[in-house]
């Protein structure tokens, strides 16, 4: 089975403190961390898993700046055969729909079973490229998926949907599936598979590479900004006797009893 | 010999090449003695089984961290991260082999490939964002110095006291650098403090592995002591002191570093600090790996408890200076869930509580913070107090 699973380095911004650029229209970087996109952390995992029930082949595949090479690395070094850079360096701020074109472009030319994404990226939070991808490609997808139980020719799947409704679904391959968190534990790389990873070419693809068709850009950032405060978080300090007091004044006075 | 299948994973030549050149290369040394794991903290958790002197052999046979099976190599990388940096194995080795440094190269290589715990990796990400490894506004820094009279370091000041993160941040250690300030002010000492400037001094970032992090935030660090022109620098934290004292200046710091221990004591012996009122407990002193055994100050913290009228001052016994047991906390410990029968911070409260001790007392953010975690859960009739909280309560 030939699984393409697609990945995207992003700035680690869960638990930190962010502020907006002087360009207004990004972030500043200088003092985050970058990783592997956590959903895609588990498309990998899930790629490898189904790479050990029936072999094949696992390429992953990044629009990035060079320093995508370090995220690429460690997707080989945790069980992908081949990784792909296109560079994101020939192209000017892709939003969703163009970044699915152009990760379109570079796909058409590989053989592959399955696609597997992250189901949303922590930075832009867009989850779009998956699905998009799905329907350039003109492929069945599923997205938000939390269980993929596959053959070689098709494939049965859980979505995840609100309110823990779970939606079964029966796909033929090739198919595409926008991956959650939680589907499984990925895994650490070992010593000897980080040293292999090491010596691994990371396939290069700049935009003379590739058979690009006409890029549509449906959505420009304006601004970024930090939205107002609208709401108050009090914290009530005291023995517990003295806070109980308290809320229940704040209650009272709020006129919420 | 055993049977060669027994051999789960394949000898290589190529990491044990890389290890050694990330700073494994006591590898060479070892003869498999044994001693490192008698001596280990981890032997005296009964259940727990933690082969210390299999990392000098598989190491050099590139076997570290090598399953290709998934659960099994996480047992394996489980076990490069139990490893508290306390040095006990050290201490004792008869050929001077720091398995912490050995462990700490294949940490290196794990950190660059994302393959570590992901609570070290939010820990290593805070301090690289915001400065402290709790992900706390850099503006909060200096609030525990509020109402304080504390001043900002300016050029011509004598010391900057650094507190570091749990002093600062953490409502319970707080207190330590309260009573700091408290007694140097007493003093009259010319000091100040770096406040919302002030960034971890990214010890624990280094022992975790994140090798390329420690490096930014010590050259920053560095460069904020030189702008500010700092010559002596005055630490609570001993992770502090020793990175501070023996790693930053391969960066090129140019400063001294005093722990607080050795300057009250100092101030002691010089009648600069006197002790007025008595201090009427039986104390035990626990001493932290780092301030002992890394860094051999075992005298001064004494020196300032017999000093203190009335107070009893108590030994654990056999357990006492460089055969002191880690509280667990070094190189990442403090940030690790261990299951509760497995917990090093355990054997060590149970040796100070037996010696019958009132107080125990501590001269590191790290085991104030575990030993009073620990106490929570215990019904335990023992107080902790840094020396620092002691000395402030005596003036």
């Amino acid at each position: 089975m030939d699984i393409i699973v697609c990945i995207k380095r992003v700035p680690q911004t869960a638990e930190a403190e962010v502020s907006i650029d002087s360009t207004g229209k990004s972030i500043q970087k200088d003092r985050l961390t970058f990783d592997m996109n956590e959903s895609d952390t588990y498309a990998l995992e899930e790629a490898v898993l189904l790479k050990e029930k029936f072999e094949g082949n696992i390429t992953v595949l990044s629009l990035g700046y060079p320093d995508t090479d370090d995220t690429l690395r460690i997707a080989l070094a945790k069980g992908a055969d081949n990784a792909i850079r296109i560079k994101a360096e020939n192209f000017e701020n892709p939003d969703a729909f163009q970044t699915a074109q152009i990760l379109k472009s570079v796909i058409k030319t590989i053989n592959f079973d399955i696609i597997l994404t992250g189901c949303i990226a922590t930075d832009d939070a867009y989850s779009q490229i998956g699905v998009t991808l799905a329907e350039l490609l003109e492929i069945p997808h599923a997205a938000l998926v939390i269980k993929v139980d596959a053959n070689e020719q098709r494939t049965h799947v859980h979505r995840e949907l609100e309110e823990g409704l779970i939606e079964h679904l029966d796909i033929k391959l090739p198919a595409l599936l926008t991956i959650l968190t939680g589907i499984n534990e990925p895994r650490y790389a070992s010593l000897i598979a980080i040293r292999r990873a090491a010596k691994k070419e990371i396939q290069q693809l700049g935009k003379e590479n590739i058979e690009l068709e006409d890029l549509v850009i449906n959505s420009v950032i304006e601004e970024l900004y930090v939205p107002p405060v609208t709401k108050q978080v009090e914290i009530l300090t005291g023995s517990p006797s003295e806070t109980a007091t308290k809320l229940a004044g704040i209650v009272k006075e709020k006129g919420l009893i | 010999m055993k049977d060669k299948k027994n051999l789960t994973t394949e000898i290589n030549p190529e990491i044990r090449d890389i290890l050694v050149e990330m700073g494994a290369e006591d590898i060479y040394k070892c003869y498999q003695c044994g001693k490192c794991t008698s001596a280990c903290p981890w032997f005296q958790v009964e259940i727990y089984d933690y082969p210390v002197y299999k990392f000098s052999l598989e190491t050099a046979l590139g076997a570290v961290a090598s399953s290709e099976d998934k659960k099994e190599l996480e047992k394996e990388i489980d076990l490069i991260y139990r490893c508290v940096g306390c040095e006990a194995c050290l201490d004792q080795c008869p050929h001077g082999i720091s398995t912490p440094n050995i462990l700490r190269a294949a940490r290196r290589l794990l950190v660059d490939f994302g393959s570590y715990p992901e609570i070290l990796k939010s820990t290593v990400q805070k301090i690289h964002n915001v400065g402290n490894p709790f992900g706390e506004h850099r503006e909060n820094r200096a609030d525990w110095a509020k109402g304080l009279n504390v001043p900002d370091y300016q050029q011509g000041m004598e010391y900057l006291y650094f507190p570091c993160c749990l002093p600062a941040y953490e409502t319970r250690n707080q207190k330590i650098a309260q009573a700091t300030v408290g007694i140097l002010q007493k003093c009259k000492v010319s000091f100040g403090i770096l406040g919302v400037k002030e960034t971890c001094c990214g010890e624990v970032i280094r022992r975790i592995g994140a090798e390329n992090i420690f490096e930014e935030v010590t050259k920053s660090n560095i460069k904020e002591f030189e702008n500010s022109g700092v010559k002596k620098v005055l630490v609570t934290s001993p992770h502090c002191f020793t990175t501070f004292k023996n790693e930053y200046p391969d960066f090129g710091a140019d400063f001294e570093v005093q722990h607080t221990t050795q300057y009250f004591s100092h101030l002691i012996d010089t009648g600069k600090l006197k002790i007025d009122k008595s201090f009427y407990k039986k104390v035990v002193y626990h001493d932290p790996c780092t301030l002992g055994r890394k860094n051999k100050i075992y005298e001064e913290p004494r020196n300032i408890l017999k000093n203190i009228l009335g107070l009893e001052f108590l030994e654990v016994e056999n357990f006492n200076r460089n055969l002191s047991v880690c509280c667990g906390a070094g190189s990442g410990g403090l940030w690790l869930e261990w299951e509760k029968e497995e917990r090093i911070v355990n054997v060590r409260l149970k040796q100070l509580m037996d010696t019958g001790a009132d107080i125990i007392a501590v001269t590191c953010p790290y085991c104030l913070q575990m030993f009073e975690e620990t106490l929570k859960s215990m019904d335990a009739d023992i107080k902790v107090m840094d020396i620092s909280e002691i000395i402030f309560e005596c003036l």
